[in-house]
């Protein structure tokens, strides 16, 4: 749905983007982290059709930002990291206004803000002048803009910076209930654990540098060369388990702790999903048999520490 | 509160260090500097032609020169710094940190007056050798150059501290601007009406015993009423916002009451829609007219109508009554209110939508340059234009009552015609230096500039050339002035009904220009032709500039 290739953005000596590629699947939830000033908003402005690369390219479902911004302004909610608002406007004219800017006619428009203003919980603001809001509010406001025209691809900046605890849980679940409407999100967040719960994929970058991109199964299975399995199993199935185990080819090693084992392995989902009856049908009482995954914040940890490069 | 001010250092540190400002100064006294050298008397033999006497006479016009060319400085720049000295820092989010600071607020007003006319003074003082050079020629009291001093430095802190005030009372810099302007121009035409006048007692008499005290009077008040407003400031919404309620602010209005129903104001303020707009509407045109007008209060535009009317009711006794005449005069005066006020609807109208980060949601729409661009000029096209006319139904009621206008009723469409002329000219230049700059106060400044360079220079250059320059014929001065609607207005002549002032008549008439084919177009009719092209150029310039920063769109940020 979204391509990027070798974007490079530099503001004179500085190189603000260097060499960024990455793609986005349709209905994947692409978070983009980083710290501040990594070139986040960069990237996310040139793909917005706002910035006009140093080189590089990038499609949005198939239009060229670059060659055809008409097309990818039609298929794409922005909101930026940094946006107003329009003085002496209601919620409705506000809606209003972006919703004839994006030439939706009339008889769709009312039912379209109706909907809008209901999704985000903003129906009770409707006659609000938008500058009078709070910031929360502001920030639901323009993610209401971003979908008066039902784009398929919505390009988030940071919508949850500045906001607080309660706000910042809205946004997320927002964020899911858009997910589940099937559309494809790139959201933005210098803050990870904002991103952990509902990001299909990730895509470090610090100082203009992609470090790493990919679903969050890629990058885990790039930062070890193995995957690790955790069995549980009844007090008196130990050693057999440890046997049936140690007797399988994908088997590296095998620790055995208590009741537990953690197991070194190398294969696919089928040849664990074997393991797994292999495992029963020679008597062993499994408790729970699963993959350890590490947490998106030790990826990022050891990410940044450069170990995967 | 003058030698430790923080206000004051940290605003003289920025003002003075910048190079615009060395540069300005340096531009200002090489102007003055040709002045004098072109104007001095057995000067360059190619400009002057015969060797010219020295006479005390060269000496006071030029002396009188310089006072009235620096009185108006005074008066143009004074405000520019000074009326966006607070708000300034409302539209930086600074303000609220001042004012939470332990600065006193009289502190505060004294660091912004000095520091906002210093440079003034600065400019000020440089032309004193060039005054002392005239004072050598004879024919000058030192008594008379210690007096302009006296009276340039009191415009000064005059001018500057009713800018100030306004700059209190209003958000943005351009409403404090326009309203500053509005409020000195009065001021300053009686103070050059009374300077003006060659009987020396009633000088001497107004300068030093009506003049100061007058000033210190309007000093004090205005030190009070903004030492009290800083003091006490409204309240300020979330983020410094303040939520201004038409409905709730109306009842507080004092005089002129604006009602979006009624006619006249409604052909400026369209009613807000109650409901969403219609297919096929320019939904920027819709969002300029009916939301954006009155964001920052009516305050602004209740001011400028209600001192307009105010001074035009004067001007009108005089110059369409008593002097049917002067009607040419008359249309200036329209003519300056446009100046003043078409620029502020204009000027910002781009700059403004990067300063309130709005752009980047505007240009990921569909709407193209051209509908964005044509909407912002049709809204502050539509709004200067209405505001000024409002201003020609003295011209009307003249027309219909002085038997001498009603004669030469044809003049009526022509003024008309001027003034419209002029509203364009006004607009399309403001929203080139809209699309131009980053900053809306650089683009209304580098707009006032413009349009000086544009209206006004030509006149004084005339004047000037008339004076000092022999060789130049009557017909090549009105030329250089076609791009001036100042001249174009008073070269409509209308004949006095008393037969005792044909003379002033004769004198005051603009000769046409001619060409070489024999034919002669007389100056407004230069006007009327030339300003429909330039401002077609300048609306394409917008529009380029526009369209640059629209597909390359770096300047968002
Ligand atoms: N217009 C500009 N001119 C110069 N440098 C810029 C400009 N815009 C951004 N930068 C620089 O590019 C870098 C990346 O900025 P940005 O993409 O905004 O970072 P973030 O990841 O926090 O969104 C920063 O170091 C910033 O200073
Ligand atoms: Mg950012």
């Amino acid at each position: 749905m979204i391509e990027v290739s070798r974007f490079t953005k530099r503001y004179g000596e500085f190189t603000a983007v260097d060499d960024l590629s990455f793609s986005i699947g349709p209905g994947e939830v692409f978070g983009f982290i980083g710290p501040n000033g990594a070139g986040k908003s960069t990237t996310i402005r040139f793909l917005a059709t706002l910035l006009r690369p140093t080189s590089g390219e990038a499609w949005i479902a198939g239009h060229s930002v670059v060659g055809d911004p008409m097309a990818v302004r039609k298929v794409i909610g922005f909101m930026p990291d940094d946006f107003g608002v329009y003085d002496g406007m209601k919620v409705w004219e506000f809606l209003d206004f972006f919703a004839v800017a994006y030439e939706i006619p009339v008889k769709h428009r009312r039912k379209i803000i109706d909907e809008v203003l209901e999704l985000l919980d903003l129906a009770h603001k409707r006659e609000d002048y938008v500058n009078g809001l709070s910031k929360g509010m502001k920030q639901r406001l323009c993610l209401a803009k971003t979908l008066v025209h039902d784009p398929p691809v919505l390009i988030l900046d940071e919508p949850a910076s500045g906001l607080d605890p309660r706000a910042r849980l809205e946004m997320k679940a927002l964020l899911n209930e858009l997910r589940g409407m099937g559309k494809t999100i790139l959201v933005s967040s210098h803050i990870l654990s904002e991103l952990a719960d509902f990001c299909t994929s990730i895509g470090v970058i610090e100082r203009g540098k992609l470090l790493a991109a990919g679903t969050i199964q890629e990058i885990q299975r790039q930062l070890r060369s193995h995957r690790v399995l955790k069995v549980k199993v009844g007090d008196a199935s130990t050693a057999r388990a440890r046997a049936v185990l140690e007797d399988d080819p994908g088997i590296r090693s095998v620790d055995a702790f208590d009741h537990t084992l953690t197991a070194e392995f190398e294969g696919q989902d089928e040849d664990m999903g074997r393991l797994l009856v292999r495992l029963i049908d020679s008597g062993v009482a499994v408790q729970s048999f699963a993959e350890e995954t590490i947490s998106l914040e030790e990826v990022f940890m050891l990410i940044t520490k450069g170990i995967v490069n | 509160m003058f030698s430790n001010n923080p206000v004051l250092s940290r605003e003289l540190l920025v003002n003075l260090r910048s190079t615009r400002a060395f540069v300005m100064q340096g531009l200002y006294a090489s102007f003055l500097a040709a002045l004098v050298y072109f104007s001095w008397p057995g000067g360059d033999p190619e400009w002057g032609g015969a060797v010219r006497q020295v006479s005390p006479g060269v000496a006071r016009l030029l002396f009188n020169l310089f006072f009235l060319g620096q009185f108006f400085l005074v008066a143009l720049v004074a405000p520019t710094f000074a009326a966006g000295a607070i708000t300034g820092e409302k539209e930086r989010k600074t303000y609220e940190m001042l004012l939470a600071s332990p600065l006193k607020p009289l502190t505060i007003l004294v660091g912004k007056l000095l520091s906002s006319l210093s440079f003034l003074v600065i400019l000020i003082v440089s032309s004193l050798p060039l005054m002392i050079l005239c004072f050598l020629l004879g024919g000058i009291l030192l008594s008379e150059i210690v007096r302009a001093y006296l009276i340039l430095i009191l415009a000064a802190g005059t001018f500057g501290l009713l800018s100030l005030a306004c700059s209190s009372f209003f958000r943005r810099t351009s409403s404090a601007l326009v309203v500053s302007y509005l409020v000195i121009l009065p001021i300053a035409l009686l103070c050059v009406a009374v300077t003006r006048n060659d009987d020396s007692m009633t000088r001497d008499f107004v300068s030093i015993a009506v003049l100061p005290p007058w000033c210190l009077a309007i000093w004090t008040l205005v030190v009070v009423v903004v030492n009290r407003r800083l003091l006490r400031p409204p309240d300020v919404g979330s983020e410094g916002n303040e939520v201004i309620d038409e409905a709730e602010e109306m009842k507080s209005a004092i005089g002129v009451v604006i009602d979006r129903d009624l006619f006249p104001d409604k052909l400026f303020a369209p009613a807000k829609r109650t409901d969403l707009m219609p297919d096929g509407t320019n939904p920027v045109l819709d969002k300029e007219l009916r939301s954006e007008i009155f964001s920052q209060g009516t305050l602004m535009l209740r001011v400028v109508i209600q001192v307009s009317m105010f001074i035009s009711i004067f001007l009108m006794a005089v110059l369409l009554f008593w002097r049917p005449d002067w009607a040419g005069y008359y249309v200036a005066y329209v003519i300056t209110f446009n100046l003043l006020v078409g620029p502020v609807f204009s000027a910002g109208s781009i700059t403004q939508e990067r300063e309130r980060k709005t752009l980047g949601l505007l240009l990921t729409t569909l709407l193209r340059p051209g509908t964005i661009i044509r909407a912002k000029l049709l809204a502050a096209l539509r709004v200067s234009t209405v505001l000024t006319f409002l201003l020609t139904e003295q011209l009307l009621l003249a027309y219909v009552l002085v038997p001498n206008l009603q004669t030469r009723f044809w003049t009526l469409p022509v003024y008309l015609l001027i003034i419209a002329t002029t509203c364009l000219a006004t607009t399309t230049t403001g929203l080139m230096c809209s699309a131009l700059s980053r900053k809306t106060s650089v683009a209304i400044v580098t707009t006032y500039l413009v349009l000086f360079a544009l209206f006004v220079g030509p006149v004084g250059l005339k004047l000037y050339m008339r004076d000092f320059v022999e060789s130049v014929s009557e017909s090549k001065l009105s030329a250089m002035t076609i791009s001036s609607p100042y001249a174009a207005a008073l070269s409509i002549v209308i004949p006095p009904d008393k037969s005792s002032m044909v003379g002033t008549y004769a004198a005051a008439n603009t000769p046409p220009v001619r060409f070489p084919g024999g034919f002669a177009i007389p100056v407004w009719g230069m006007f009327l032709m030339f300003y429909p092209l330039l401002s077609g150029v300048f609306y394409i310039i917008a529009y380029v500039a526009f369209r640059y920063r629209w597909w390359r769109a770096g300047g968002t940020s």
